[in-house]
């Protein structure tokens, strides 16, 4: 058998001086091989099936390297590989946003692994027309380069449903190679940004850009991530003149009417009010529409002046008209992180928080839970679990940090009766009122007699488990399950 | 009856694979005429399945022609159809039938026996809660000297019976017959809310069977009413027993039909030892506990959660809900079944370990309806500048399949969640009619309104009265889950609304009015 050795001889001659030269698909891009493996969220105590995902990853300085968070969602084992030597190490995160759908690496024990290859630069300043290239590999590590063309920019919906960010969008064919989830996109070698998305019916591709990828190095830096900052608020257009007379927003251009207010993010937080019309934001015209002019892509989300270039903690001049008054505002930008929401709007590199108790499976209610439901979980998921994730305010003002439920019950002796009981909502155990999962565990340690009491939103309302039997079902669950409980 | 506790198993079922099976009601399909004629030419030639059909004079074929309501363009007057199905003599000029087979009627007609003139009739009682009717025609000559049909007991599981009447498949009479599979109380397909006291029997009943007969001894024991459709389960028709018909020709006695009452609770089975060594119970299998009981109800105030129900007028109620009456098992509700409003049931409760007794008088509970199906009802709307305004309930969800989250939480919960007392009427923008007044409204359509300038809206009155008012330059309509109002110019509406009536063909902008009785 011979053994394929010419390629190794290749990268052992790559001479050091390379390091100077600009950034090539060759130097400059890896394979990312990642395994991953989600928690069941029905059986929380169990992870589901492990899967692979190829890609590839931007190398960066300080020997990183940057790739789509999607890449590394609820990895157990990430690896790096060189096409032309085909050399690997295993990787770790340093930082990843989900909702950015960003990522970085780096080598966990060769820290020198990347220190034959050439570190991108970024190049942020892209515009309508210009070429650009998207790079990839062959299977043999030969680099396939693929010229696109810039088109357009829009702010919308990275792989999370709740985050929408600048998108660049740029058209022509682009044929993909096997492990080639993620393409960096280069312009005169540098790093434009790194192709998300491709559809082959209109050939056109999306780039999540250098800008927000810079945004996100920037806040990386002090090895304390604050992440974007949230505006928090629903808004609704102007277009409709009645209603402009109504607002008196007749003397103005533009503007868009506040329909509600989301506590804990920035727009609380400065006092601004649902019924409040914003006129400017950072001195641009917002229009009726929600949009102002881009110096470069043209009209944009008023999201973008929020999320694109300004910092958590930075401060942002706005001016509203409230009452038929203008008034200047001083927006605080802050940052309600996902995990302070009643219902964790995702769910990755953790499993479900849940405890068992006598059989009875108890867990926080998540947006993944709801699309267990499948992909008309808005319409087929029991309707108060809906109406919470709606409104969550209805809960959050009751006290409550999470809405945990009684998912189901395992049929044991202890829960007799219960069988078919799923998905209540938990007002009390032994009398306490549940504010989250941690709540439930500590009530579930101080009944008040020989039966654990259990309340509900809904019917039933009331049911009682035997103290020393679910002692007994759970300490032989835990033999089978492992685990009763995840708490954390 | 309880639909709340009906409710919340169908929602437990449907988080596994959604197994309940539809029950089709045998609603008598309108016959074509070119099968009517066919099948009459097929008749010259096959032989008279009944020789001695004078035999069932009794028995009769009623056509209906009904008007059925569209909710979706509630201002005209609907949509033609008719059916046939079958009833009986059950007294001198009282033809007892099902309350589906003669539902939005226009016009009925009776056919006798080897008769071929049809009589006019006219429906004296309907009662949709448990499907049932009464007709009289309006010259009853034809019928004198028929013997009225007595009715019997509810009859013993595995004896046999005989349905008559006119089913598809032919023109005369039919006979069909099997035995007494089951009795059970069971949903009531013809309103969906109800369930009441049922008989299973095996023998073919099919469309236009609906209102006949079912005979043993040469009396009724039931009204042929529903089955499963043929795929879903074979040999499956159900009839309603004589307990139901002897309440509804009791109830209709004074003139009047009152409907049925509810004990307006529900209830949880007490299988599980810790749930009856909680509450102080012996494990002897006796007592259900008081999930909830509907402050508005009849046993609201009186009963309460965790409550637990021992016996009902006299009879040991068990965990699993059932009661030992006339020799058979049967859900304790049987008891509230065979009741009039007014009535008073006397329960044994243990409450907090202690034995106690409690009295309850019965009555109707309407925030149930909003869930059942509705018949013989003009549509009540508003339309205000193209915007159409319509009170929730089964009928308007169906025809709109409304999807909208706000919409579908009060309609589940309008009972579950004591929605009726802040809203009796939930308001619903159904529809837009496009017009230049609304041409930005597109999206807020199908949505809950919350508030008309300021002023809460708990009926379609409400909502009429308070757009009607003019105070200011604009109106605004806020919506349930949408921050933005719909703002109108006052000084636009009245030129618009004719315009768009003259448009759409709307007759009239609103229609308030309970309904009437549409017969004739």
């Amino acid at each position: 058998m011979k053994i394929p050795t010419p390629l190794l001889i290749l990268g052992a001659i790559m001479p050091a001086s390379a390091l100077a030269a600009p950034a090539s698909a060759e130097k400059s891009v890896v394979r990312v091989n990642t395994t991953m493996q989600a928690y069941n969220l029905i059986q929380p105590w169990q992870k589901a099936a492990p899967s692979s995902r190829l890609g590839l990853g931007a190398v960066l300085p300080g020997g990183r390297v940057l790739v789509t968070a999607q890449m590394v969602t609820d990895a157990t084992y990430i690896e790096l590989e060189k096409a032309d030597t085909a050399a690997k190490a295993i990787a770790e995160v340093v930082a990843v946003d989900y909702e950015a759908n960003l990522a970085v690496l780096k080598p966990t024990a060769k820290l020198d692994f990347l220190s034959d290859r050439i570190p991108f630069e970024l190049e942020g300043r892209l515009q309508p027309g210009d070429k650009v290239e998207a790079w990839q590999f062959e299977n043999n590590g030969t680099p396939v380069t693929t010229e696109i063309k810039v088109s357009k920019a829009e702010v919308s919906r990275y792989f999370l449903d709740s985050s929408f960010f600048l998108t660049v969008q740029a058209s022509g064919t682009v044929q993909y190679r096997s492990g080639s989830f993620t393409l960096p996109v280069a312009k005169d070698n540098k790093l434009a940004g790194l192709l998300v998305s491709y559809s082959s019916k209109d050939q056109v591709s999306s780039i999540l850009p250098a800008s927000i990828i810079t945004h996100f190095l920037k806040d990386i830096e002090d090895g304390d991530y604050a992440g974007f900052p949230n505006l928090g608020i629903s808004y609704s257009q102007t277009l409709d003149e009645q209603f402009r007379n109504y607002l008196k927003l007749n003397g103005e251009k533009g503007g868009v009417y506040i329909s509600k207010i989301i506590a804990g993010a920035s727009a609380a937080a400065a006092g601004l009010k649902a019924g409040d019309v914003i006129l400017t934001i950072d001195g641009k015209q917002i229009d009726a529409r929600g949009n102002y002019d881009h110096p470069v892509w043209g009209k944009l989300s008023l999201s973008h002046l929020v999320r694109g270039k300004p910092f958590t903690g930075d401060t942002l001049k706005i001016e509203i008209l409230r009452n038929g008054k203008k008034q200047p505002i001083s927006l605080k930008l802050i940052r309600r992180p996902a995990e302070n929401r009643l219902i964790d709007p995702y769910m990755f590199d953790r499993g479900p928080k849940f405890a068992i108790v006598g059989g009875l499976v108890f867990q926080e209610l998540t947006l993944p839970f709801l699309k267990l439901f499948g992909n008309d979980w808005k319409t087929r998921a029991p309707i108060k679990l809906l109406m919470a994730n709606a409104n969550p305010e209805m809960h959050e003002k009751q006290g409550r940090r999470k809405l945990v439920l009684l998912v189901r019950a395992i049929p044991t002796p202890a829960t007799l009766g219960y069988e078919r009981l799923s998905t209540l909502i938990v007002t009390q155990f032994n009398g306490k009122p549940i504010n989250d999962i941690k709540d439930l565990h500590e009530a579930s340690q101080t009944p008040q007699g020989n039966q654990h009491r259990i309340e509900f939103e809904s019917y039933p309302k009331l049911i009682f488990v035997d103290v020393n039997l679910a002692a007994r079902v759970d300490a032989a669950l835990k033999q089978r399950f492992g685990t009763i409980r995840r708490l954390d | 009856m309880n639909p709340e506790k009906r409710l919340s198993i169908v929602a437990i079922a449907c988080l596994t694979t959604c197994t309940i099976p539809f029950v089709s009601s045998l609603r008598a399909a309108p016959v074509a005429p070119g099968q009517n004629k066919s099948a009459k030419e097929k008749s010259n030639d096959s032989r008279p399945i009944v020789n001695n059909s004078s035999k069932y004079e009794a028995v009769v074929r009623i056509e209906n022609s009904s008007l059925n309501p569209d909710y979706r363009t509630p201002w005209n007057s609907g949509r033609d159809s008719g059916g046939n199905g079958t009833g009986w003599l059950v007294a001198p000029n009282r033809f007892l039938t099902n309350a589906h087979v003669v539902s939005n009627s226009r016009i009925v007609y009776i056919k006798k026996v080897g008769d071929a003139k049809p009589y006019r009739a006219k429906i004296l009682h309907i009662a949709h809660d448990c499907d049932l009717a009464m007709l009289e025609l309006e010259d009853p000559v034809a019928f004198e000297g028929v013997k009225p049909f007595e009715i019997g007991e509810l009859p013993q599981l595995d004896t046999k019976v005989k349905v008559i009447g006119y089913p598809i498949g032919g023109e005369r009479i039919s006979i069909t017959s099997g035995v007494v599979s089951r009795i059970d109380f069971l949903s009531y397909s013809h309103s969906a809310v109800d369930l009441h006291l049922t008989v299973q029997i095996d023998a073919a009943i099919n469309p236009g069977n609906s209102g006949g007969p079912v005979l043993q001894d040469g009396r009724v024991v039931g009204v042929a009413f529903q089955g499963y459709s043929g795929n879903v389960a074979q040999n499956t028709g159900y009839m309603i027993p004589p307990p139901v018909i002897r309440r509804f020709l009791k109830d209709i006695e004074d003139g009047e039909y009152n409907h049925y009452v509810d004990l307006t609770m529900s209830e949880f089975t007490l299988l599980n030892p810790a749930q009856r060594a909680a509450l102080g119970l012996p494990n002897d299998g006796l007592g259900i506990m008081v999930a909830h009981a509907e402050a508005d109800g009849s046993a609201g105030g009186i009963l309460k959660t965790g409550d637990v129900l021992m016996a009902i007028d006299g009879l040991p109620v068990k965990s699993n809900g059932l009661i030992n009456y006339e020799g058979e098992d049967v859900n304790m509700n049987e008891i509230v079944e065979r009741k009039f409003a007014g009535d008073v049931i006397n329960l044994k409760i243990w409450r907090e370990r202690k034995p106690m007794v409690a009295k309850v008088t019965l009555k109707r509970f309407l925030p149930y309806l909003i869930s059942a199906k509705k018949y013989d009802q003009k549509p009540r709307y508003v339309m205000f500048a193209g915007l159409v305004f319509q009170p929730l309930d089964r009928n308007l969800m169906t025809a709109h399949g409304i999807k909208d989250l706000q919409v579908r939480y009060h309609y589940d919960s309008y009972v579950s969640d004591s929605i009726y007392k802040e809203r009796p009427e939930i308001i619903v923008l159904t529809s837009i009619l496009p017009d230049s007044i609304n041409s930005y409204f597109s999206s807020y359509s199908q949505s809950i309104v919350d508030m008309v300038n300021g002023v809460k809206i708990k009926t379609l009155k409400d909502i009429h009265t308070a757009l009607q008012k003019n105070n200011g330059d604009f109106v605004t309509v806020r919506l349930l889950g949408n921050g933005r109002p719909i703002v109108i110019e006052r000084s636009r509406v009245t030129a618009a609304q004719k315009r768009i009536q003259e448009k759409y063909n709307v007759l009239r902008d609103h229609y308030l009015e309970e309904p009437a009785k549409a017969v004739d």
